[in-house]
């Protein structure tokens, strides 16, 4: 009796799982043509992600899976979160015998590897929210089967530092923490934007740091300095702490509870993961910022005033990029005019506002209108690159909101 | 005479072999109901079924006259009925007293802890009332030996005060002070009107008993005995279905030992267990070596083996010293441990495997190589020699009856052409019918010129078999007997205890 | 029923298990076939694909085997696979030979199984424990290595260097001589008697004579083998490595060898084909989810459940239960 119980549990939980199959949907058919887009055949598209679980990476995933799946007769297919350079190839092999004709990638294990694979076998390929190095750009940007790139461009990164630490600094605060990310693990955009949050405090503290003032010279200090970058006088302005990484153990929260808890510090700044590694510490005194992504959670917080600045990717930022890449598989391929791949660089929403936060979340978590619809990136399918590159430099929520009408 | 146990066409099978079929049974108060047979005959399988070991394929039990299903042995032994085991029973990890009191410990609980002075007074009476007042309730019971952890396990039992005993086999693994403690159990329970199922291959022993014996054979009752009916070759016959052909062990005397020593130990010293130990061992001669459980004779054998170490002293085989298990088996020396089921057979493996593990270099192609047809050829010849009852020489040994489990044991040794094997309780838990077997196989081998070291517990098989029986205690060798028509038991054992 | 029949029904029974995982394989495999063709699926790509993501998982799990006989575990190989790799490919760059390469990974893997399993017999604790020490070591000599050799958060291998080896036949040799050399020495080797004895039941296996601390060392050398050759073919397939590399080989060679029918328990029942049958499962079952598109939540709850099913099935085997007396 025990064991058929045991049996009986098993296969129910199969039937659960196959109940499951059924309701994944496979494409939407909606057979229309418009603007040339051919409507009629779906196209598979095979998505590299190196997060599968974070707050960002799926608020991508619902643009892609909720909003542009149901537009266009197109199949996403995810891979499983890839952690190295040999579990990106095996899921571009997988797509490639899924006959997937293009691959959107958000892993960078091994960018060039990713991209030479695809080549070999003719299928398209393209970055979704990164950059390309100027060597690998120069190896890749004649190849027909890479797109491109669109995304923050590391001058971007460095800016998003450099401009919440001015909005602080501004307001005359002197004494900051800072959570570096993924810096020691040499991550570069976020060795960049620390490097524009350490400028911005050069400039407004009227020294320098380590001998260093701007980006070029920072990002060698960060280097030099093997990421160990608190304590340091800049001028009349001070880092008091700073603290990398992503350990999770009992040290490293510890770390950054002192951070928080140092009577002297006013400003805690997070070039990454500030909602899950400065705010629970955070004194009410005390300011937060970070560079994250517009979540439920982070609107929350700026209601709250557990945040108060917030320059986050909006999820449909995405969409130029599908929009090049599809081009490219129906054989109208947005280059420039000397036939070369894009490399377009896109920046963040910047939220100071509780209200700010809540417009640009409702607006960035619809799966019926988001950022950028249907209609507004039907007019870039094949598209001339001056007029691409224009319409994906203006991506300030204004700006876009102005498309729009 | 009130019918306590009644037991109605019970059927079993496990796998494809029939362990029980239509088996009825009653046992009344007052008496002591003795069940025999051979390895496999259903004799614990009926009796584990009744005490909530495991459940029947078909069958209706009743006790004291109403319908009997317990779901456990612990649902079965609140409810009037305990067993005492063939295998270990205890758990080893935890404590004598939480070994006795194994799922009543909740009875024990004030608040969020257990009372433990309260449960170690407790099970400290519960052993005194058995008479195993040497053993201490807070002891860790896997630091016990064989012989204590039954006797745990009888007080676990006897603290529910039950109206039906079963006693399986323990005997046969216990000394004399175990076994007297046992009898006494099951005695008093007996004048009290209670009910005891004695199950046990020592003819003697169930004999003087029981009040009653029931034969069974391949899963089948044959006869019941009363007292008045008992009569040795009458039991023996119905057990195995045919007269036993021949002698039980070997009948002659005066035929001295005239070999050479092969092995010699000159003052052994191993903590109580071997004390100043000299002895040799000749060729052509069985060697017995007896005492209490725990005199160190199981030790001895370990030690020549080369699987233990001694503090001080050395033995020599052949002249020469024997650096480990693996140039003891070099030398020609085999060990069949007392232990079977764990230290001489690996279960979860065939027939083969287990008897051409100990002769790889006797037909391994340059000690390397195996070639499955040197390798059938070598293990066939085992299996054909023995007579081991089998389906092929790929079955697994987890499915032999006891007495097959210990010829395959034997034929570990005997591939390999031993010339000294160390015997630790050969016949424990084998049928007549296979004990017999065994005997003439030693008497062939001493015949041969081999030499054997017969470690026993039986005083029977050692006065019966043995050139020389040494008698051990406390690691001292006490007594040196030779063979001879007038040693009796009482001989013996007057110098073990 | 009569005995004889009984007897047949319980062969048949045992060989329905034996042959149960080379059925599962052979039934995924023909769903396989079947979703290809109804999902239009490059197939011949698809069959490459599968080889080259079985191979490695097969070269360390019938490694592996030798030490899952002996009823052992270790929990450190992926690790292990990581370090040799790493010092493999630095080995590459600095003398751009590609015999050095596959040397210092097979030696580098052999050492680290080697330290593992001679500290387990020295200090007498159970060899797995001793991996679960060698798998914090290997992770901190990962990050050293990177920190010291690498260039930001890699190490890596020109890809021109190995992209004439990394072809499906290559590595299907590679997997092919070293599962024949393990199935030589398991099943006509005295050692691999040994082995298979001595995982049943060590106790029995010393009192005949067997050294138990010899056979877990030689286990891991033989496991520390196809490690190495496991490292060898991750730096062809993606010559850019990184703390990560390897991370996920320790469980799918844990599923795999379960999958392809081994007795968690070691002893004689093992045997080196449940490696094979076991990684190519997996593979296939994999394929079959993408093919279905689920998202890999589900697709991992699949194989737990399978995973589950595997086990409960084999402890299910009526050869486990009390037998009679």
């Amino acid at each position: 009796m025990k064991s058929f119980k045991k049996v009986l549990v098993l296969l129910l939980s199969l039937l659960m799982v196959v109940s499951m199959f059924g309701c994944s949907k496979e494409g939407g058919e909606s057979g229309q043509k418009t603007d040339g887009i051919d409507d009629s055949k779906n196209v598979k598209i095979g998505v590299l992600v190196a997060d599968a679980t974070g707050a960002e990476a799926l608020a991508f995933r619902s643009y892609y899976e909720n909003y542009i799946q149901k537009q266009y007769n197109v199949t996403f297919m995810y891979s499983d979160e890839l952690s190295d350079a040999a579990a990106e190839a095996s899921a571009i092999d997988n797509f490639i015998a899924n006959n997937c004709k293009a691959i959107i990638s958000f892993a960078s294990a091994d960018r060039p590897a990713q991209i030479r694979k695809c080549a070999e076998n003719k299928v398209y390929y393209a970055v979704a929210t990164g950059t390309l190095s100027d060597d690998e750009y120069k190896e890749f940007k004649d190849n027909e089967y890479y797109v491109g790139a669109i995304g923050p461009d590391l001058y971007t990164e460095f800016m998003a530092g450099y401009n919440m630490a001015k909005h602080y600094l501004d307001q005359g605060f002197t004494k900051f923490a800072v959570f570096g990310g993924a810096t020691p693990y040499y991550v570069d955009m976020h060795i960049y934007r620390t490097a524009g949050i350490l400028v911005a405090m050069c400039e407004a503290g009227g020294g320098d740091y380590n001998g260093a003032k701007d980006m070029g010279q920072m990002i060698g200090a960060i280097y030099g300095m093997n990421c160990q970058l608190a304590p340091a006088k800049i001028g009349n302005v001070e880092l008091v702490s700073y603290i990398g990484g992503y350990d999770f153990d009992d040290a490293w929260f510890g770390k950054l509870a002192e951070a928080a808890n140092n009577p002297e510090t006013e400003v805690l700044l997070a070039v990454g993961s500030g909602l899950d590694t400065f705010a629970a510490f955070k004194r009410p005194e005390q300011k937060l910022g970070t560079v994250d992504s517009y979540t439920a959670d982070a609107v929350k917080a700026m209601e709250a005033g557990t945040l108060d600045y917030l320059a986050g990717k909006f999820s449909a930022s995405i969409g130029p990029i599908f929009m090049a890449t599809l081009s490219a598989v129906q054989g109208k391929p947005i280059r420039t005019a000397n036939g070369e791949a894009l490399a377009l660089s896109q920046g963040y929403w910047v939220a100071t506002s509780a209200d700010q936060a809540k417009e640009f979340y409702s607006v960035d978590s619809s799966t019926t209108d988001p950022a950028y619809t249907r209609p507004m990136l039907d007019k870039y399918f094949g598209a001339a690159y001056d007029d691409f590159a224009a319409f994906v430099g203006a991506y300030s929520y204004e700006e876009i909101q102005n498309l729009k009408k | 005479m009130r019918t306590i146990v009644e037991i109605k066409n019970m059927s079993k099978r496990f796998g494809s072999t029939i362990a029980l079929s239509n088996v009825s049974i009653e046992a009344y108060e007052g008496e002591i109901l003795g069940l025999i047979g051979e390895n496999g005959s259903g004799k614990s399988t009926v009796t584990s079924i009744y005490a909530g070991m495991q459940k029947c394929d078909k069958g209706e039990m009743l006790f004291e006259g109403k319908p009997w299903s317990p779901t456990s042995m612990n649902d079965a032994l609140k409810h009037g009925v305990g067993m005492i085991v063939q295998e270990n029973g205890t758990v080893p990890g935890i404590s004598v007293a939480e070994n006795i009191y194994l799922g009543e410990i909740s009875e024990y609980k004030k608040g969020l802890f257990i009372d433990r002075k309260s449960l170690m007074a407790d099970s400290q009476k519960a052993l005194d009332d058995i008479g195993a007042e040497h053993i201490k309730a807070e002891m860790v019971t896997g630091a016990l030996d064989f012989q204590d952890r039954k006797l745990v396990e009888i007080a676990k039992v006897m603290v529910n005060d039950p109206k039906v005993l079963v006693v399986d086999e323990t005997t046969t693994a216990l000394s004399q002070k175990g076994r007297d403690i046992i009898y006494s159990i099951m005695n008093k329970m007996k004048n009290e009107g209670k009910t005891v199922i004695f199950i046990s291959h020592d003819l003697d022993e169930i004999m003087n008993v029981c009040d009653r014996l029931t034969v069974l054979r391949d899963g089948n009752i044959i006869r019941t005995f009363l007292k008045v009916e008992f009569e040795e070759n009458a039991i023996k016959t119905s057990m195995i279905g045919r007269e036993l052909q021949g002698n039980y062990y070997r009948d002659d005397y005066g035929d001295e030992v005239k070999g050479k020593a092969v092995l010699k130990a000159d003052n052994l010293n191993k903590g109580n267990q071997l004390v100043n130990f000299s002895f040799e061992l000749h060729e052509g001669e069985i060697l017995g070596v007896g005492g209490l459980s725990h005199c160190g004779m199981h030790t001895l054998g370990k030690v020549l083996f080369g699987a233990e170490g001694v503090e001080s002293g050395e033995f020599t085989i052949r002249g020469e010293h024997v650096k480990s298990i693996a140039d003891a088996m070099k030398k020609q020396v085999g060990y069949v441990a007392k232990d079977r089921d764990t230290e001489s057979l690996n279960l979860d493996a065939s027939i083969k495997d287990n008897i051409a593990i100990a002769g790889l270099d006797k037909f391994a192609v340059n000690n390397m190589l195996i070639l499955p047809s040197r390798e059938n050829k070598y293990v066939n010849a085992q299996i054909e020699q023995l007579s081991i009852k089998c389906s092929g020489a790929n079955q697994y040994v987890s499915a032999l009856s006891g007495g097959n489990k210990q010829k395959v044991a034997f034929g570990k040794w005997l591939g390999r052409d031993s010339e000294i094997l160390i015997l630790d309780c050969p016949t424990r838990g084998v049928d007549i019918g296979v004990k017999q077997a065994m005997y003439q196989l030693m008497y062939k081998m001493r015949q041969e010129g081999k030499s054997i070291l017969l470690i026993s517990e039986e005083m029977a098989e050692l006065i019966g078999m043995s050139d020389r029986i040494l008698v051990m205690k406390d690691g001292e060798l006490k007594k040196e007997l030779y063979r001879s028509k007038e040693l009796s038991e009482a001989d013996v054992i007057q110098y073990m205890i | 029923m009569d005995n004889e029949k009984i007897v047949r029904k319980e062969h048949v029974k045992n060989l329905i298990f034996q042959i149960a995982p080379i059925v599962g394989l052979l039934l995924l495999f023909g769903l396989f076939m079947a979703f290809a063709v109804i999902k239009d699926i490059n197939i011949p790509y698809s069959m490459k694909n599968i080889i080259n993501q079985s191979v490695i998982v097969v070269v360390v799990a019938t490694g592996a085997i030798f030490i899952y006989t002996l009823g052992s575990f270790d929990i450190s190989l992926g690790a292990n696979m990581c370090v040799s790799a790493l010092i493999g490919a630095m080995a590459y760059n600095r003398t751009g030979s590609l015999a050095v390469m596959i040397g210092t990974c097979i030696l580098t893997a052999v050492l680290i199984a080697l330290v593992c399993s001679v500290l387990a017999s020295v200090f007498n604790l159970p060899v797995f424990v001793t991996t679960i020490a060698m798998l914090s070591l290997l992770n901190a000599a990962v990050l050293m290595l990177i920190g010291a050799n690498g260039t930001g958060d890699i190490i890596q291998v020109p890809a021109e260097a190995v992209s004439a080896i990394n072809t499906v036949w290559f590595k299907l040799i590679i997997m092919l001589v070293y599962l024949g050399i393990c199935i030589f020495v398991f099943n006509f080797l005295k050692l691999g008697r040994q082995e298979k004895f001595a995982g049943g039941n060590p106790e029995c296996a010393r009192l005949t004579g067997l050294n138990n601390s010899k056979l877990a060392i030689i286990a891991f050398i033989m496991a520390g083998i196809g490690v190495g050759l496991g490292a060898f073919l991750t730096i062809t397939y993606a010559p850019t490595l990184s703390r990560n590399t390897a991370s996920s080989v320790g469980m799918d060679v844990i599923i795999s060898i379960v999958f392809g029918g081994m007795p968690v328990s070691g002893g004689a029942r093992s045997k080196i084909y449940s490696a094979v049958v076991g990684a190519l499962s997996m593979t296939l079952l994999s394929q079959i989810m993408l093919m279905l598109n689920l998202n890999s939540g589900i697709s991992q709850m699949v194989k737990a459940i399978i995973f589950i099913l595997v086990v409960f099935i084999s402890m299910s085997d009526g050869r486990k239960s009390i037998l009679p007396r």
